[in-house]
Protein backbone atom coordinates (compact mmCIF):
# COMPACT_ATOMS: atom_id res chain seq x y z
CA UNK A 1 0.00 0.00 0.00
CA UNK A 2 1.33 3.17 -1.37
CA UNK A 3 2.20 6.20 1.15
CA UNK A 4 -0.28 8.55 -0.30
CA UNK A 5 -3.39 5.20 -0.08
CA UNK A 6 -2.70 5.36 3.54
CA UNK A 7 -3.34 9.19 4.46
CA UNK A 8 -6.10 9.19 1.84
CA UNK A 9 -7.49 6.59 4.18
CA UNK A 10 -6.46 8.38 7.42
CA UNK A 11 -8.23 11.37 6.29
CA UNK A 12 -11.45 9.79 5.11
CA UNK A 13 -11.37 8.00 8.26
CA UNK A 14 -10.49 11.56 9.93
CA UNK A 15 -13.96 12.74 8.04
CA UNK A 16 -16.09 10.34 9.16
CA UNK A 17 -15.28 10.54 13.29
CA UNK A 18 -18.19 13.30 13.46
CA UNK A 19 -20.33 10.82 12.20
CA UNK A 20 -19.65 8.47 14.34
CA UNK A 21 -19.96 10.24 17.59
CA UNK A 22 -23.37 11.46 16.07
CA UNK A 23 -24.51 7.92 15.29
CA UNK A 24 -23.65 6.89 19.09
CA UNK A 25 -26.47 7.95 20.80
CA UNK A 26 -25.46 9.18 25.22
CA UNK A 27 -27.27 7.68 27.89
CA UNK A 28 -29.36 10.57 29.71
CA UNK A 29 -28.47 11.32 33.00
CA UNK A 30 -31.32 10.06 35.31
CA UNK A 31 -32.78 13.68 35.95
CA UNK A 32 -32.26 13.74 32.16
CA UNK A 33 -34.39 11.26 31.38
CA UNK A 34 -37.82 12.15 29.45
CA UNK A 35 -36.57 15.18 28.81
CA UNK A 36 -38.38 16.86 26.11
CA UNK A 37 -37.31 20.55 24.16
CA UNK A 38 -40.05 21.70 22.95
CA UNK A 39 -39.56 24.32 20.21
CA UNK A 40 -42.52 24.80 17.65
CA UNK A 41 -42.23 29.00 18.05
CA UNK A 42 -39.74 30.13 20.44
CA UNK A 43 -36.64 30.58 18.20
CA UNK A 44 -38.18 32.46 15.91
CA UNK A 45 -39.84 34.76 18.99
CA UNK A 46 -36.04 35.57 19.89
CA UNK A 47 -37.21 33.09 23.11
CA UNK A 48 -35.01 30.25 24.25
CA UNK A 49 -36.52 27.00 23.76
CA UNK A 50 -38.54 25.21 26.59
CA UNK A 51 -37.25 22.88 28.63
CA UNK A 52 -39.95 20.18 29.57
CA UNK A 53 -39.18 17.64 32.75
CA UNK A 54 -41.34 14.32 32.67
CA UNK A 55 -40.55 13.35 36.31
CA UNK A 56 -41.21 16.38 37.85
CA UNK A 57 -44.74 16.34 36.17
CA UNK A 58 -45.46 12.67 36.10
CA UNK A 59 -45.04 12.54 40.35
CA UNK A 60 -48.24 14.75 40.07
CA UNK A 61 -50.67 13.20 37.10
CA UNK A 62 -50.79 10.07 35.13
CA UNK A 63 -49.99 10.32 31.28
CA UNK A 64 -53.50 10.22 30.46
CA UNK A 65 -54.36 13.74 31.98
CA UNK A 66 -51.96 15.54 29.97
CA UNK A 67 -52.09 13.54 26.80
CA UNK A 68 -55.62 13.04 26.38
CA UNK A 69 -57.33 15.20 28.40
CA UNK A 70 -54.77 18.18 28.08
CA UNK A 71 -54.32 16.98 24.50
CA UNK A 72 -50.78 16.95 24.51
CA UNK A 73 -49.13 14.97 21.35
CA UNK A 74 -47.15 12.11 22.10
CA UNK A 75 -44.60 13.49 19.95
CA UNK A 76 -42.45 16.56 20.86
CA UNK A 77 -43.04 19.69 18.21
CA UNK A 78 -46.71 17.73 17.44
CA UNK A 79 -49.21 19.57 19.74
CA UNK A 80 -48.04 23.43 17.70
CA UNK A 81 -48.38 24.66 21.26
CA UNK A 82 -47.99 28.87 21.21
CA UNK A 83 -48.07 31.07 23.72
CA UNK A 84 -51.41 31.60 23.46
CA UNK A 85 -52.57 28.71 23.60
CA UNK A 86 -51.44 29.07 27.20
CA UNK A 87 -52.49 32.25 27.89
CA UNK A 88 -55.75 30.86 27.41
CA UNK A 89 -55.54 28.53 29.73
CA UNK A 90 -54.69 25.44 27.47
CA UNK A 91 -51.63 22.93 27.22
CA UNK A 92 -49.36 24.15 30.09
CA UNK A 93 -51.91 27.13 30.99
CA UNK A 94 -54.69 24.17 32.16
CA UNK A 95 -52.71 24.03 35.41
CA UNK A 96 -49.82 26.99 35.06
CA UNK A 97 -52.35 29.46 35.18
CA UNK A 98 -51.33 31.25 38.04
CA UNK A 99 -54.70 29.53 39.88
CA UNK A 100 -53.80 26.12 40.23
CA UNK A 101 -52.78 25.34 44.00
CA UNK A 102 -50.03 22.87 44.73
CA UNK A 103 -47.86 22.02 47.86
CA UNK A 104 -49.91 25.58 49.12
CA UNK A 105 -48.38 27.54 46.57
CA UNK A 106 -50.22 28.32 43.25
CA UNK A 107 -48.45 27.79 39.90
CA UNK A 108 -46.62 30.19 38.05
CA UNK A 109 -48.98 31.30 35.08
CA UNK A 110 -47.48 30.29 31.58
CA UNK A 111 -46.73 32.78 29.13
CA UNK A 112 -47.87 36.29 29.40
CA UNK A 113 -48.83 38.95 26.64
CA UNK A 114 -46.73 41.58 27.87
CA UNK A 115 -43.15 41.35 28.44
CA UNK A 116 -42.13 43.12 31.71
CA UNK A 117 -38.51 42.63 34.05
CA UNK A 118 -40.82 40.30 36.39
CA UNK A 119 -42.27 38.32 33.56
CA UNK A 120 -39.17 37.84 31.97
CA UNK A 121 -37.79 35.70 35.34
CA UNK A 122 -41.05 33.86 34.92
CA UNK A 123 -40.48 32.84 30.97
CA UNK A 124 -36.86 31.36 31.86
CA UNK A 125 -38.80 28.92 33.84
CA UNK A 126 -39.59 27.35 30.99
CA UNK A 127 -37.71 28.37 28.30
CA UNK A 128 -34.43 27.73 29.69
CA UNK A 129 -32.92 25.72 27.17
CA UNK A 130 -29.14 26.47 27.63
CA UNK A 131 -29.56 28.59 30.44
CA UNK A 132 -28.57 27.90 34.03
CA UNK A 133 -32.38 28.18 35.36
CA UNK A 134 -32.42 25.17 38.82
CA UNK A 135 -35.94 24.14 38.95
CA UNK A 136 -37.96 24.63 42.18
CA UNK A 137 -37.79 20.67 43.05
CA UNK A 138 -34.52 19.03 43.14
CA UNK A 139 -34.46 15.39 41.13
CA UNK A 140 -32.02 13.94 44.06
CA UNK A 141 -33.66 14.89 47.05
CA UNK A 142 -37.42 14.09 45.58
CA UNK A 143 -36.14 10.65 43.92
CA UNK A 144 -34.14 9.70 47.18
CA UNK A 145 -36.92 8.49 49.48
CA UNK A 146 -38.70 6.78 45.84
CA UNK A 147 -37.64 2.87 44.79
CA UNK A 148 -34.56 2.55 42.87
CA UNK A 149 -35.00 1.49 39.67
CA UNK A 150 -31.45 0.34 37.19
CA UNK A 151 -32.62 2.50 34.45
CA UNK A 152 -34.52 6.01 33.08
CA UNK A 153 -34.57 7.95 36.01
CA UNK A 154 -33.53 5.65 38.22
CA UNK A 155 -37.24 5.53 39.87
CA UNK A 156 -39.90 2.64 40.05
CA UNK A 157 -42.53 4.96 39.27
CA UNK A 158 -44.99 1.58 39.30
CA UNK A 159 -43.79 0.64 42.84
CA UNK A 160 -43.77 4.32 43.80
CA UNK A 161 -47.57 4.40 43.06
CA UNK A 162 -48.10 0.91 44.86
CA UNK A 163 -45.99 1.83 47.78
CA UNK A 164 -48.00 5.57 48.18
CA UNK A 165 -44.97 7.58 47.90
CA UNK A 166 -46.63 9.14 45.13
CA UNK A 167 -50.31 9.91 44.11
CA UNK A 168 -50.22 10.89 40.56
CA UNK A 169 -53.61 12.19 39.87
CA UNK A 170 -56.18 10.74 37.36
CA UNK A 171 -58.67 13.97 36.57
CA UNK A 172 -58.12 17.68 36.30
CA UNK A 173 -60.89 19.92 36.75
CA UNK A 174 -62.28 21.77 33.48
CA UNK A 175 -60.34 19.12 31.32
CA UNK A 176 -61.58 15.62 32.82
CA UNK A 177 -64.86 13.92 32.46
CA UNK A 178 -66.51 11.93 35.27
CA UNK A 179 -64.84 8.24 34.69
CA UNK A 180 -66.37 4.96 35.51
CA UNK A 181 -63.59 2.04 36.73
CA UNK A 182 -62.65 0.69 33.98
CA UNK A 183 -62.87 -3.11 33.24
CA UNK A 184 -59.92 -3.92 32.28
CA UNK A 185 -58.32 -6.55 29.70
CA UNK A 186 -56.61 -9.95 31.22
CA UNK A 187 -52.65 -9.89 30.67
CA UNK A 188 -51.33 -11.71 27.90
CA UNK A 189 -47.99 -13.24 26.61
CA UNK A 190 -46.54 -12.27 23.62
CA UNK A 191 -44.01 -15.08 22.04
CA UNK A 192 -40.67 -13.37 20.99
CA UNK A 193 -39.17 -14.95 17.73
CA UNK A 194 -35.76 -15.15 19.12
CA UNK A 195 -34.79 -19.09 20.65
CA UNK A 196 -34.20 -18.60 24.73
CA UNK A 197 -35.91 -15.50 24.91
CA UNK A 198 -38.57 -14.86 27.95
CA UNK A 199 -41.85 -14.28 26.81
CA UNK A 200 -43.12 -10.92 26.76
CA UNK A 201 -46.30 -10.77 29.51
CA UNK A 202 -48.00 -7.59 28.62
CA UNK A 203 -50.40 -6.20 31.33
CA UNK A 204 -53.27 -4.18 30.03
CA UNK A 205 -54.14 -3.38 33.78
CA UNK A 206 -50.49 -1.46 34.33
CA UNK A 207 -50.99 0.21 31.00
CA UNK A 208 -54.89 1.50 31.30
CA UNK A 209 -54.24 2.82 34.82
CA UNK A 210 -52.11 5.36 33.69
CA UNK A 211 -53.00 5.73 30.11
CA UNK A 212 -56.69 4.78 29.51
CA UNK A 213 -57.37 2.99 26.50
CA UNK A 214 -57.50 6.33 23.74
CA UNK A 215 -53.73 7.01 24.23
CA UNK A 216 -52.46 3.69 22.83
CA UNK A 217 -55.74 2.68 20.29
CA UNK A 218 -55.53 3.30 17.40
CA UNK A 219 -52.72 5.82 17.02
CA UNK A 220 -50.14 3.21 18.82
CA UNK A 221 -51.27 -0.08 18.27
CA UNK A 222 -53.60 0.05 15.67
CA UNK A 223 -53.56 -4.35 15.24
CA UNK A 224 -57.61 -5.31 16.16
CA UNK A 225 -56.80 -8.96 16.36
CA UNK A 226 -54.19 -10.21 18.83
CA UNK A 227 -50.96 -12.27 16.80
CA UNK A 228 -51.64 -10.23 13.56
CA UNK A 229 -49.45 -6.99 14.55
CA UNK A 230 -45.55 -7.98 14.66
CA UNK A 231 -43.21 -5.89 16.39
CA UNK A 232 -39.79 -6.05 15.97
CA UNK A 233 -36.68 -4.27 18.58
CA UNK A 234 -35.43 -2.06 15.41
CA UNK A 235 -39.10 -0.59 15.15
CA UNK A 236 -39.31 -0.30 18.75
CA UNK A 237 -36.14 1.26 19.50
CA UNK A 238 -36.87 4.14 16.98
CA UNK A 239 -40.08 5.05 18.75
CA UNK A 240 -42.82 2.62 17.34
CA UNK A 241 -45.29 0.49 19.35
CA UNK A 242 -44.28 0.15 23.19
CA UNK A 243 -41.41 2.74 21.91
CA UNK A 244 -43.30 5.61 21.64
CA UNK A 245 -43.20 5.84 25.83
CA UNK A 246 -40.60 3.03 26.63
CA UNK A 247 -37.46 4.75 24.56
CA UNK A 248 -38.05 8.38 26.00
CA UNK A 249 -39.96 8.52 29.16
CA UNK A 250 -41.19 5.11 30.80
CA UNK A 251 -38.28 2.58 32.08
CA UNK A 252 -36.00 2.32 28.90
CA UNK A 253 -35.24 -0.90 26.14
CA UNK A 254 -32.62 -1.89 28.25
CA UNK A 255 -34.26 -3.12 30.98
CA UNK A 256 -35.19 -6.33 29.47
CA UNK A 257 -36.68 -8.26 31.99
CA UNK A 258 -39.58 -5.51 32.69
CA UNK A 259 -40.90 -7.03 29.98
CA UNK A 260 -39.45 -10.18 28.89
CA UNK A 261 -40.63 -11.55 32.06
CA UNK A 262 -41.67 -14.87 31.85
CA UNK A 263 -39.28 -17.72 32.65
CA UNK A 264 -37.88 -19.80 29.80
CA UNK A 265 -39.70 -22.72 30.02
CA UNK A 266 -37.31 -26.24 30.08
CA UNK B 1 -86.78 34.34 51.20
CA UNK B 2 -84.30 31.25 51.44
CA UNK B 3 -87.07 29.29 50.62
CA UNK B 4 -88.27 31.16 47.76
CA UNK B 5 -83.94 31.41 46.23
CA UNK B 6 -83.86 27.80 46.96
CA UNK B 7 -86.91 27.20 44.87
CA UNK B 8 -85.96 29.29 42.74
CA UNK B 9 -82.39 28.06 41.67
CA UNK B 10 -84.12 24.29 42.18
CA UNK B 11 -86.09 25.61 38.97
CA UNK B 12 -83.50 27.31 36.66
CA UNK B 13 -81.58 24.13 37.46
CA UNK B 14 -84.44 21.85 36.42
CA UNK B 15 -84.78 24.03 32.90
CA UNK B 16 -81.21 24.27 32.07
CA UNK B 17 -80.85 27.38 33.16
CA UNK B 18 -77.94 27.01 35.25
CA UNK B 19 -75.23 24.98 33.44
CA UNK B 20 -74.74 21.62 35.43
CA UNK B 21 -71.06 20.67 35.19
CA UNK B 22 -69.86 24.20 34.68
CA UNK B 23 -66.06 24.50 33.42
CA UNK B 24 -63.76 25.48 35.81
CA UNK B 25 -62.01 28.88 35.47
CA UNK B 26 -58.97 27.11 33.87
CA UNK B 27 -60.29 25.52 31.06
CA UNK B 28 -59.77 28.64 28.87
CA UNK B 29 -61.67 31.06 31.49
CA UNK B 30 -64.83 29.29 30.18
CA UNK B 31 -67.86 30.04 32.79
CA UNK B 32 -70.92 27.81 31.14
CA UNK B 33 -70.39 24.89 29.23
CA UNK B 34 -71.72 25.69 25.50
CA UNK B 35 -73.75 22.85 24.13
CA UNK B 36 -70.50 21.59 21.89
CA UNK B 37 -68.78 20.93 24.79
CA UNK B 38 -72.09 19.35 26.28
CA UNK B 39 -71.75 16.98 23.13
CA UNK B 40 -68.16 16.65 23.18
CA UNK B 41 -68.27 15.52 27.37
CA UNK B 42 -70.97 12.97 26.56
CA UNK B 43 -69.14 11.49 23.63
CA UNK B 44 -65.75 11.49 25.22
CA UNK B 45 -66.58 11.29 28.92
CA UNK B 46 -66.86 7.35 28.80
CA UNK B 47 -64.13 6.02 26.89
CA UNK B 48 -63.37 4.19 29.74
CA UNK B 49 -66.32 2.02 29.03
CA UNK B 50 -65.45 1.39 24.89
CA UNK B 51 -65.44 -1.97 25.75
CA UNK B 52 -68.81 -2.66 27.61
CA UNK B 53 -70.57 -0.98 24.47
CA UNK B 54 -72.49 -2.80 21.90
CA UNK B 55 -71.75 -2.73 18.52
CA UNK B 56 -74.65 -0.42 17.59
CA UNK B 57 -73.40 1.54 20.33
CA UNK B 58 -70.38 2.14 19.33
CA UNK B 59 -71.55 3.04 15.99
CA UNK B 60 -74.00 5.77 17.11
CA UNK B 61 -71.11 7.34 19.46
CA UNK B 62 -68.77 7.67 16.06
CA UNK B 63 -71.89 9.30 13.66
CA UNK B 64 -71.86 12.01 16.83
CA UNK B 65 -67.98 12.30 16.85
CA UNK B 66 -68.66 13.50 13.24
CA UNK B 67 -71.78 15.44 13.01
CA UNK B 68 -69.35 16.92 15.89
CA UNK B 69 -66.43 17.50 14.48
CA UNK B 70 -67.41 20.48 11.69
CA UNK B 71 -69.16 22.53 15.04
CA UNK B 72 -65.53 22.21 16.60
CA UNK B 73 -63.95 23.40 13.65
CA UNK B 74 -65.58 26.71 14.18
CA UNK B 75 -64.11 27.53 17.37
CA UNK B 76 -60.99 29.95 17.43
CA UNK B 77 -57.76 28.32 16.94
CA UNK B 78 -56.78 27.07 20.33
CA UNK B 79 -60.05 25.44 20.83
CA UNK B 80 -60.50 24.11 17.49
CA UNK B 81 -56.65 22.74 17.77
CA UNK B 82 -57.42 20.74 21.32
CA UNK B 83 -60.85 19.18 21.21
CA UNK B 84 -60.60 18.77 17.07
CA UNK B 85 -57.59 16.50 18.11
CA UNK B 86 -59.40 15.18 21.27
CA UNK B 87 -62.73 13.99 19.49
CA UNK B 88 -60.37 12.53 16.91
CA UNK B 89 -58.95 10.19 19.61
CA UNK B 90 -62.00 9.05 21.29
CA UNK B 91 -63.45 8.80 17.58
CA UNK B 92 -60.47 6.53 17.28
CA UNK B 93 -60.62 4.17 20.01
CA UNK B 94 -64.63 3.89 19.42
CA UNK B 95 -64.03 2.50 15.72
CA UNK B 96 -61.06 0.68 16.86
CA UNK B 97 -63.07 -1.45 19.26
CA UNK B 98 -66.19 -1.76 17.02
CA UNK B 99 -63.75 -3.20 14.57
CA UNK B 100 -62.27 -5.62 17.20
CA UNK B 101 -65.79 -6.23 17.80
CA UNK B 102 -66.74 -7.32 14.77
CA UNK B 103 -63.08 -9.37 14.24
CA UNK B 104 -64.06 -10.96 16.70
CA UNK B 105 -67.40 -12.45 15.16
CA UNK B 106 -66.02 -13.61 12.19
Amino acid sequence: MSRKTIVAVALLLLSCTPLIAQTKKKRPLPYEYGRVVINNSSERSNMAPVVFEHWIHRRRFTCRVCHVDVGFGMRAGSTGIKAIDNERGFYCGSCHNGKLMVDGKSLFQACAPTMTAENHKRCDRCHSLGKNVQTEVDFFQFSAPLPKERFGNGIDWEKAEEMGLIKPATELEGFSGRKNSMATQKDFALNPKVEGMPDIIFSHQKHTVWNGCELCHPDIFVGVKRGNSHYSMVDISEGKSCGACHVSVAFPLTDCQRCHAKPVQP
Amino acid sequence: MFRQLAAVALVLCLCGGIPVGAVAQSNGGTQSVEPWQREFDEICGPTHDAMTFTPDELASLIARCDALLPKLQKLDDTRRKVFTNRLQMCRGLYAYVLESKKSEKK
